[in-house]
């Protein structure tokens, strides 16, 4: 239907606007000039940022195929003990965010660490510290992302897998293949959009790791960023670096896009759809398929939230040093603020989109949904670049009272900035939900007298229900554990759980930090078994 | 003023730019007439009930309902202030809410009209009582169809739009369903424009059919002019119940074909002596007679039921079919030959 511009398609319009407008400065501000502490990094640290940047990357994206595609093989196509436990308990692991489980590592295995003290009180005392190894530097930072991220290759390598027909299995033992021969020649190679899929998210969150590889004191891309603008405050430079991690990042956003579309082919696959049975593993496979499934468990989640309880407990006056009950107002406040804007704004400019069905307009919402494959730090320093250039070059020349203050330091600038990274999560979550309404519903609607606002909150949000209350979820997961935008932005005295832990941990009080990450990765689970039906799309099942 | 009913007058559809059909002249005269509109698959048919009901615009000509302009060039009325209904032909229920608040949403709306449309009845003769408690997900193709039939019935529109209203229903059930849907229709005085693909429903529920063919519609009468007096070679291959032969008129009520020899019948319209025409043999026209001398070959035969369709071979290898009752004395195997009685007389003799 051709519609004209009306007040749907100029929402739609403006939401975009204001996600795109942070990624155009990032851009524009390549070009500009900066001082001279860019010649000398350019000339000594650069290399080394993006030399550490590979290096982390590599090994993120081979531990995280490793343990991501394994888990999900076992527990889509056997049964063993506890595996129906397992597919949902793995993504568990995403409760525990990388900078945590980087405090967690080092607190077991420092010296006089905790598994000091499980060695003294099973075998007494003795010098162990030269025999614990140690977690830390470039080999910490990898633990630590990888096992907080392989999350995002199980789902999707499980939803896939998931949809393979017994037909293909039949096939493979048609042919006299074995099992692992069928698993690689035939499983893994028409699940392999959704791996890449997977591996892509993991490759942008990796690049955009901020708390753990800062904790272990490795210089990447994203770190450098942080410290050129924290630390010598040339906010040019900071968004120089951007650009160069942004060219990373928008090759990995356009493999993932292009393995999504083909991902999302598999998983419509109608014809000749065939139920798989799992197979019943022997006595010894099955024992070790549980091993496998329980230690991957164990570590991404039982770990770190067991040396957090174990810390919490051994120093509970740090318990009562913080006002715990603040925190956690904060933090509810940010997040109800941020999903209650992110949900409004991404179901208005969804609906836009669908009545206006503008090809400018769906250009629009396809830039601004890139906002996700930017890392936190970018996009903090390209809105502070831009509301000082804004405010320098717009609102000073009008007269007008400086506007930096409203949003440097604020919730409103901080809420702004989490809008624009999230926008995409809302986005694209609402939109799923919007696809499963055929347009001929609108339609109907119409013709039975609704206009298009009747329409919207008379028939759509009733639909949306559950798909609103999915997304919101989502969102406060993702902003409980975020924490560069946080740092940056957050007002004056203004702490949450994730930024209180970090500060404790740069602050070398790994134990006060304790306090708040088990809250955090206690609230963050809760809203993951929520919703875990949801993230394991076993509705469809 | 206006006075019809309904009026499409001049107006071109089209969808994303695409001219579909050029040109159109419909009308329906009076409040409660049924009209259908025929064609094949992808012509355009869906394309006019969108734009008659406001869900696509025009930029050539005019519709007008009750007198008043919905669409033109420069009026576009919206959807939503027609009062018009459409009854798509996918699965238009809201998915949330039960068949029965489903169908209750269009009764709402109409309330104060002054049509008394008894919805209980509706939802007893479309057979959908079963299934009101039940969600869209949980029935069947048919059952949606039908579920959005009484839907727009329900909401008592000025006009209502149907896109293959029973194109998912079971073959055993459409008869049925047919017969209730006109006895509702005709009964609360629902003026409706029906898009089928199937002559034979289009033939039952409209007064009159528009055929269309070719970007154009080549015909807008009643079922039995359509079937009997086609008025193109394209509506007589469109509705395929009958061959054309090749034949030279002879005279004023008469003309002949090689095979056939004289065939005499009323001209629909007036050719010369001596012309040569294309003459429109439908199966009804011969009769069946084993004592002619005028014998073709059977080379197929058909079971339809009331009927049987004999494919007969002509001296010069064309095929005629021909009906004859199944109950009739006496019938023919392939490859057996059929005689045909004469002196052969039409009804209406058709050329081109």
């Amino acid at each position: 239907m051709n519609r004209n511009l009306n007040i749907w398609f100029l929402s739609s319009l403006f939401i975009s606007l204001i996600v795109i407008i942070p990624i155009l400065t990032v851009f524009s501000s390549f070009f500009e000039n900066t001082s001279d502490y860019f010649g000398i990094l350019k000339n000594t640290f650069l290399f080394e940022y993006i030399i550490n940047s590979i290096f982390l990357l590599v090994s993120v994206l081979f531990l995280t195929f490793i343990i991501g595609t394994g888990s999900a093989y076992l527990v889509s196509f056997y049964e063993f003990p506890l595996s129906n436990f397992f597919k949902w308990a793995l993504i568990l692991s995403f409760a525990v965010p990388p900078y945590i489980y980087a405090y967690s590592l080092t607190a077991f295995f420092e010296n006089y660490g905790t598994a000091y003290t499980i060695l003294k009180n099973f075998f007494g005392e003795a010098n162990y510290n030269k025999h614990i190894p140690k977690f830390d530097g470039m080999l910490g930072s990898v633990l630590s992302i990888s096992l907080s991220l392989f999350g995002y290759v199980y789902i999707l390598a499980r939803a896939s897998f998931l949809y393979q027909s017994q037909n293909l299995i039949d096939l493979g033992k048609n042919l006299g293949f074995s099992n692992f021969k069928s698993f690689y020649s035939i499983i893994l190679p028409s699940a392999r959009p959704a791996i890449v899929a997977g591996l892509s998210l993991v490759a942008m969150e990796t690049l955009a790791e901020f708390g753990a590889v800062d904790f272990f004191s490795i210089n990447t891309l994203t770190t450098g960023i942080y410290n050129s603008w924290i630390a010598f405050d040339d906010l040019a430079f900071a968004n120089q670096l951007s650009f160069f991690l942004l060219l990373f990042i928008f090759a990995l956003f356009i493999l993932e896009n292009l393995s999504r579309k083909k991902a999302k082919y598999h998983f419509n696959s109608r014809g000749g759809f065939k139920r798989k049975k799992k197979l019943r593993l022997t006595k010894n496979k099955s024992l070790l398929a549980f091993i496998f499934c329980f230690l991957i468990f164990f570590l991404s989640f039982l770990f770190p939230l067991s040396q957090m309880l174990y810390w919490t407990i051994k120093f509970p006056e740090n318990l009562f040093d913080l006002n715990i009950f603040k925190l956690f107002l904060n933090t509810v406040y940010l997040v109800s603020i941020s999903s209650l804007v992110l949900i409004l704004f991404s179901l208005v400019s969804n609906y836009g989109n669908r009545v206006s069905n503008n090809k400018v307009l769906n250009l629009f919402s396809t830039l601004s949904i890139s906002g996700y494959a930017i890392p936190g730090v970018i996009l903090a320093v390209a809105f502070i670049t831009f509301i000082a250039w804004f405010d320098n070059n717009i609102i000073k020349s009008f007269g007008f009272l400086s506007i930096k203050k409203l949003f440097f330091g604020s919730i409103l600038g901080l809420v702004l900035v989490y809008f624009i990274r999230f926008y995409s999560l809302a986005f694209n979550g609402i939109k799923s939900g919007y696809e499963k309404i055929n347009i001929y519903v609108d339609e109907t609607a119409y013709l039975l007298g609704y206009s298009k606002r009747k329409t919207f909150m008379n028939i759509h949000i009733p639909f949306l229900r559950n798909s609103l209350l999915f997304v919101g979820i989502l969102i406060s997961l993702e902003i409980i554990r975020e924490l560069p935008i946080t740092l940056i932005l957050r007002p004056f005295n203004f702490e949450t759980f994730a930024t209180t832990a970090y500060i404790s941990a740069s602050e070398d009080l790994l134990e006060a930090a304790a306090v708040p990450s088990l809250f955090l990765i206690l609230i963050a689970a809760l809203f993951i078994m929520i919703t875990s039906k949801y993230i394991l799309r076993d509705n469809d099942e | 003023m206006n006075k019809n009913f309904f009026e499409i007058k001049d107006v071109t559809f089209s969808i994303g730019g695409m001219n579909k059909v050029n040109d159109v002249n419909i009308s329906i005269k009076n409040e409660g007439d049924i009209i259908c509109i025929l064609g094949p698959s992808g012509i355009g048919k869906t394309t006019m009930l969108r734009t008659i009901a406001g869900l696509e615009k025009i930029n050539k000509g005019e519709i007008t309902l009750k007198d008043k302009v919905m669409s033109s060039k420069k009026i576009h009325v919206e959807p939503e202030k027609r009062n018009i209904a459409l009854s798509f032909q996918e699965n238009s229920l809201f998915p949330h809410y039960t068949i029965s608040k489903n169908i209750y949403l269009g009764l709402k709306k109409n309330s104060i009209n002054n049509k008394n449309i008894n919805a209980n009845e509706i939802i007893k003769i479309l057979d959908i009582s079963e299934i009101l408690d039940k969600y869209p997900h949980q029935i069947s193709a048919g059952e949606a169809q039908r579920a959005s039939l009484a839907r727009s019935i329900i909401s008592q529109p000025d006009l209502l739009l149907l896109d293959e209203p029973l194109s998912n229903v079971d073959q055993s059930f459409k008869e049925e369903i047919q017969v209730n849907l006109k006895k509702i229709l005709n009964d609360n005085r629902v003026t409706t424009i029906v898009v089928t693909h199937d002559s034979y429903e289009a033939f039952y529920l409209g007064s009159k059919c528009a055929l269309i063919l070719n970007n154009e519609v080549k015909q807008f009468d009643d079922p039995y002019n359509v079937y009997h007096f086609p008025n193109s070679v394209e509506v007589v291959n469109f509705l395929n119940r009958g061959i054309l032969l090749p034949a030279k008129v002879t005279g004023g009520n008469s003309l002949e074909n090689d095979d056939l020899g004289i065939i005499k019948g009323k001209f629909i319209k007036h050719y010369p002596t001596g012309s040569k025409v294309q003459l429109l043999l439908q199966p009804e026209d011969l009769e069946h007679d084993d004592n002619s001398n005028l014998k073709l070959e059977v080379v197929d035969r058909k079971f339809r039921g009331t009927n049987f369709i004999y494919t007969l071979k002509t001296a010069s290898n064309r095929l005629i079919p021909v009906a004859v009752h199944t109950h009739h004395w006496e019938q023919h195997e392939i490859n057996e030959k059929f005689g045909i009685k004469r002196p052969i007389e039409l009804e209406h003799v058709v050329c081109f």
